[in-house]
């Protein structure tokens, strides 16, 4: 593993998650410990409750049962037996950013106004303020001169890019990404890896659920592998390499 | 001088000797639509989130769509006008029985449009407000109404051209509507197949011009607007972006105005 899980302090904590929908359970108690500046990659075959875990981080998905910490505060509904008090919902959500597979912007505002809406409604910037810093948040995804534009007008790996500038302009301590190229057409992927690849140089802790595990071998510090509601194996950057579990071996083996 | 098949003479001058009467009746009707209109969209939109709500509010909500759905206007205002002068002790004047029972009905039809229009905007809306930290009431607001009311505008415009119609009923109460102003001049002029044509057409052109206003509303919420008159209504708001983006670092104007689509290189600049 990579000297980065030793070292840091940790971000996120989730210890036994549990969610069912309906009947069935999606989650059987995980656990998964995010640290500073750490880049967490989740892959495995769809179904596997990747993308509902990663929700459970932000509470998108609230957990039937387990604890969610962020910096040590607890925001889900706990482990059974204990009673923690519980932050609020709202604080959490403004701590985390997150990044959805088919991007999310709203459509009836130009890129500009995509930003400058939350800016202003959560971290109640005036206008002119608000518009400064989303201008400057387009700049740093190469879009400042696409601001006055409608998601309508974008190509699909644009609109992901400004839905990153746009989750990274609430000051984010951690980033969650929910398959970010999977609704992208070929050509367009490399774009947005090339911003997340940026952004994980900045030190960013990132959350990644992706199916791109040529990207998850470059910049993946800590790699997950899921399986029917559970963590198969996890390993470092030579996971992909080492694998020990032969489900790791043979869904690996499928995709790359 | 027209002559029909029966021999009688059709006095079309009439209508424009009457223009004034007609006139005024057109007024009254559009005046009483609109005022229903406004209050229908409000108590419309409250139904709507009642509707889309818990119990027992949503309960409530439908069966006062169900039940105010199903009257005639005509009824409506009979009843009204004199059903609740008895009820409250208080005598509405017409115009005002007409923009209440007007009110009674349209709000649920609005209702009804405004609850789809709001079930139609997909679930990562919302959910991406909630991920960015919104509160449910500012989701609602900024993003979840405006894209709601663009999808429900057509509709709204086909409601308001059915309330000017249904005032035609309103005669019976005495408001001199088209209707009413039509029946005076017949009974003086024994006129009535030029006169209600002349009521038809004022109908038909009205429902024309509300057409045209809805859709020229419509090109200005379209993103981006559509049009060359929804384009003027909307130039001051594009231009003070562009003007705002070129302050931010001029050059970027120049380099988008040059690349196409495709070629401008991502980067993340700390």
């Amino acid at each position: 593993m990579s000297s980065v899980r030793a070292t840091q302090s940790v971000v996120a904590e989730l210890v036994g998650i549990r969610k069912s929908f309906g009947d069935v359970e999606v989650l059987h108690g995980v656990d998964l410990t995010v640290r500073q500046g750490e880049h967490v990659v989740i892959f495995g075959p769809s179904g596997s409750g990747k993308s509902t875990l990663l929700r459970s981080m932000n509470l998108l998905e609230e957990p039937d049962e387990g604890s969610v910490k962020i910096h040590g505060v607890e925001y889900g509904p706990g482990l059974p037996g204990t009673k923690a008090p519980r932050g609020k919902t709202l604080e959490l959500r403004r701590s985390v950013g997150m990044v959805f597979q088919q991007f999310n912007l709203f459509p009836h505002l130009t890129a500009l106004h995509n930003i400058s809406l939350p800016l202003r409604a959560v971290r109640k910037m005036s206008r002119a303020d608000a518009e400064g810093r989303a201008i400057a948040a387009l700049d740093a995804v190469g879009l400042a001169g696409w601001a006055a534009h409608f998601p309508s007008q974008l190509s699909g790996g644009q609109q992901q890019r400004v839905a990153i500038a746009r989750a990274l302009s609430i000051d984010p301590q951690v980033m969650l990404f929910d398959e970010p190229t999977s609704a992208l057409d070929p050509e367009l992927v490399g774009e947005v890896l090339a911003v997340m690849r940026k952004l994980a140089e900045t030190g960013m802790t990132m959350v990644i659920v992706t199916h791109e595990l040529n990207f998850a071998r470059e910049i993946g510090d800590l790699n997950v592998f899921m399986e029917e509601g559970a963590i198969v194996e996890r390993g470092g950057r030579d996971l992909f390499e080492n694998c020990a579990h032969p489900r790791t071996r043979s869904f690996i083996g499928s995709v790359l | 001088m027209n002559k029909g098949i029966s021999g009688v003479n059709f006095h079309w001058a009439l209508i424009w000797e009457n223009r004034d009467l007609f006139w005024h009746g057109l007024l009254v009707a559009i005046s009483v639509s609109f005022f229903a209109l406004v209050l229908s969209v409000l108590i419309g939109m409250v139904l709507a989130l009642a509707r889309l709500s818990r119990q027992p509010f949503s309960f409530m909500a439908a069966a006062y769509i169900n039940v105010f759905r199903g009257i005639p206007a005509l009824v409506s205002v009979i009843w009204v006008y004199f059903g609740w002068s008895l009820l409250l002790g208080h005598n509405f004047t017409v115009f005002q029985a007409g923009v209440i029972a007007l009110t009674l009905l349209y709000s649920a039809f609005l209702s009804e449009i405004f609850r789809a229009a709001i079930v139609a905007i997909p679930k990562g809306q919302r959910e991406s407000g909630l991920a960015l930290g919104m509160t449910n009431f500012r989701i609602f607001r900024s993003i979840i109404l405006p894209q709601a009311l663009k999808i429900a505008l057509p509709n709204v415009g086909s409601m308001f051209i059915g309330m000017v119609k249904d005032t035609s009923t309103f005669t019976v109460i005495g408001l001199t509507e088209v209707v009413r102003v039509t029946q005076n001049v017949n009974s003086v002029t024994f006129q009535p197949f030029v006169l209600y044509t002349a009521a038809a057409m004022i109908y038909v052109v009205v429902a024309f011009v509300l057409d045209f206003i809805f859709r020229t509303f419509e090109r200005v919420l379209a993103t981006p607007s559509t049009g060359k008159m929804a384009r003027a209504i909307t130039h001051n708001r594009q231009q003070r972006l562009t003007t705002l983006i070129s302050q931010y670092k001029p050059s970027i104007v120049a380099q988008v105005a040059s690349a196409g689509d495709s070629q401008d290189k991502p980067t993340l600049r700390g």
